[in-house]
């Protein structure tokens, strides 16, 4: 285990310094890529340093940074303290299946940033409405695979509950969460996906502050060292909510760890 | 007491908009502690009876009745052992004896105690915080015995619970589930397909046909194993190889071979 992580640091860290040496080849050392369309390792740290420092858009780059998380932490929370349960009461109840279905059938195809304009002409440009279009994308995923996991109960646990008298708010919390759990990750890690992804493109339309401001703002300047810095941490930031995800979703999950240790 | 009655008991299932009658007008009386035995052709019905007794499916004519109330809904007076354990994949060994115990408002002293005992009779110590994937097929089988004796069940309902493990596993069960079974008796419905099983654990054996599944015949294996005193051999090959198990197992044998080459026509 121990030796399998290092190797994991050793080659994640090998493949980071090859990128980095090609970059600098094909822009600074050679100048193969023109800098006007992408930028030098150094204007790129140089853009870094400057928006860490003086700013830039309507704030420093942890400004940025937090709005974007804080609008992500909202929409995503929301919708999986709404998604989950109910997907789990979809997969449960037949009824509430066949009263749901049909609106997720319609819902699903609807790209979320088509909500965008709805969400503007309800709530105006401020956070609010970046906050209901990432709900909107967060949403489905948490419900549909939620859903899943209940489907994807085996029939025999279900009857041994049934048997040994499970009910109620025990059944809920000791049969059902933990057997859908699985896929309510599962559920969890694309909604977080969408949750970015719509972030940046709502944030593009129109904002204040987020990473995909600094984008808006960037391509409006001219700036592609600019643009590159809050790719870099749009990606930064997906990678390690994800990243957060997944040890939550470790813990949540103790006999499953102790299998794949086997 | 404790008794299961079959009376008429009939059950269709539909399939591709056709009825298909699976276990036909069967008529039976578990008696209180007695140990019977369903054996029959894979499809006949068998399981479906024992699912029945339980409360998992109901019959579409007739009446299952235990302990004289008709049977509604599945429930810690009848314990199940299914075939494939069904045990809590989140729950530790102890977790999962626990559980029923629980959900029958039990104080922690006792379910402890409860849980212990039955951890020692089933020779799990040592593994009470293990995951049921961590331990063997025949492990796991132990487990969902255990689980279902802790409910000290009016009536115990066994749908061939060994079928899935390796022939030693299984003989180890077979000789552990003799002792536990003389020790305490209770009313038990045990499903199998497997004849040896069947003759040296039970006190009936009963026959069923292929689909649709009728009782074909009725044996009483204990009136033979207290005459030829087969308890005192503690080896299942002891008595397996005891002249009157050998007649038994061949007349069932016989009996269930008329059944397949029935299938073939």
């Amino acid at each position: 285990m121990k030796l399998k992580s290092t190797i994991g640091v050793a080659s994640t860290l090998a493949v980071l310094v090859g990128a980095m040496i090609v970059w600098y080849t094909v822009t600074a050392a050679t100048g193969w890529v023109s800098p006007a369309r992408f930028p030098h390792p150094a204007e790129t740290w140089q853009s870094f340093v400057a928006i860490a420092t003086n700013g830039y858009g309507n704030g420093k780059l942890h400004q940025h940074v937090l709005n974007s998380l804080k609008l992500v932490a909202m929409g995503f929370g929301v919708a999986v303290l709404v998604g989950v349960p109910l997907g789990l009461l979809m997969g449960y109840s037949r009824k509430a299946e066949a009263l749901l279905n049909p609106a997720f059938l319609l819902l699903r195809p609807i790209p979320p940033l088509a909500w965008i304009p709805l969400a503007i002409v309800w709530l105006g440009l401020e956070d609010a409405s970046k906050v209901l279009v990432i709900f909107v994308a967060a949403f489905v995923p948490s419900v549909i695979n939620s859903y899943a996991g209940v489907r994807q109960i085996e029939a025999p646990i279900l009857e041994a509950a049934d048997m040994l008298g499970i009910r109620g708010l025990t059944f809920v919390r000791e049969v059902l969460v933990p057997g859908s759990l699985p896929s309510i990750f599962t559920g969890l890690r694309l909604s977080l996906q969408a949750s970015w992804t719509t972030l940046v493109a709502a944030e593009l339309i129109g904002a204040l502050y987020g990473l995909g401001s600094i984008l808006n703002q960037a391509a409006q300047d001219i700036y592609p060292a600019m643009i590159l810095v809050a790719m870099i941490f749009v990606g930064l930031c997906g990678a390690s909510t994800t990243w957060l995800l997944g040890e939550l979703e470790r813990r949540a999950m103790p006999w499953r760890r102790q299998w794949g240790a086997q | 007491m404790s008794e299961i009655t079959f009376t008429n008991v009939s059950r269709s299932f539909e399939r591709d908009g056709n009825m298909f009658l699976a276990v036909d007008s069967v008529s039976l009386t578990v008696r209180d502690r007695e140990f019977v035995a369903i054996v029959g052709p894979s499809g006949c019905g068998k399981t479906t009876c024992m699912r029945m007794a339980a409360g998992l499916e109901f019959p579409t004519a007739g009446q299952v009745t235990v302990s004289g109330k008709e049977v509604i809904s599945p429930g810690p007076d009848r314990a199940v052992v299914f075939q494939q354990f069904a045990l809590f994949p989140w729950k530790t060994v102890s977790e999962n004896i626990d559980f029923g115990l629980r959900a029958k408002g039990l104080d922690e002293a006792e379910r402890r105690r409860i849980v212990e005992h039955n951890i020692a009779l089933m020779n799990l110590r040592g593994y009470e915080t293990a995951f049921p994937h961590q331990l063997s097929g025949g492990m796991q089988q132990r487990v969902a015995i255990a689980r279902a004796y802790a409910l000290d069940p009016d009536v115990l309902l066994m749908d061939e619970p060994f079928g899935a493990l390796d022939a030693q596993t299984r003989v180890v069960m077979q000789e552990e589930l003799v002792k536990l079974a003389r020790l305490n008796p209770r009313t038990v419905l045990f499903i199998t397909h497997a004849v040896d099983e069947a003759v040296y654990l039970a006190d009936r054996v009963v026959i069923m046909t292929s689909r649709p599944g009728k009782i074909k015949e009725i044996l009483d294996v204990k009136a033979v194993r207290d005459a030829e005193n087969w308890d005192q051999h503690s080896r299942i090959e002891d008595v397996m190889d005891l002249a009157s198990f050998v007649h038994l197992r061949t007349r069932i044998w016989k009996s269930l071979r008329e059944e397949h080459a029935g299938d073939d026509h």
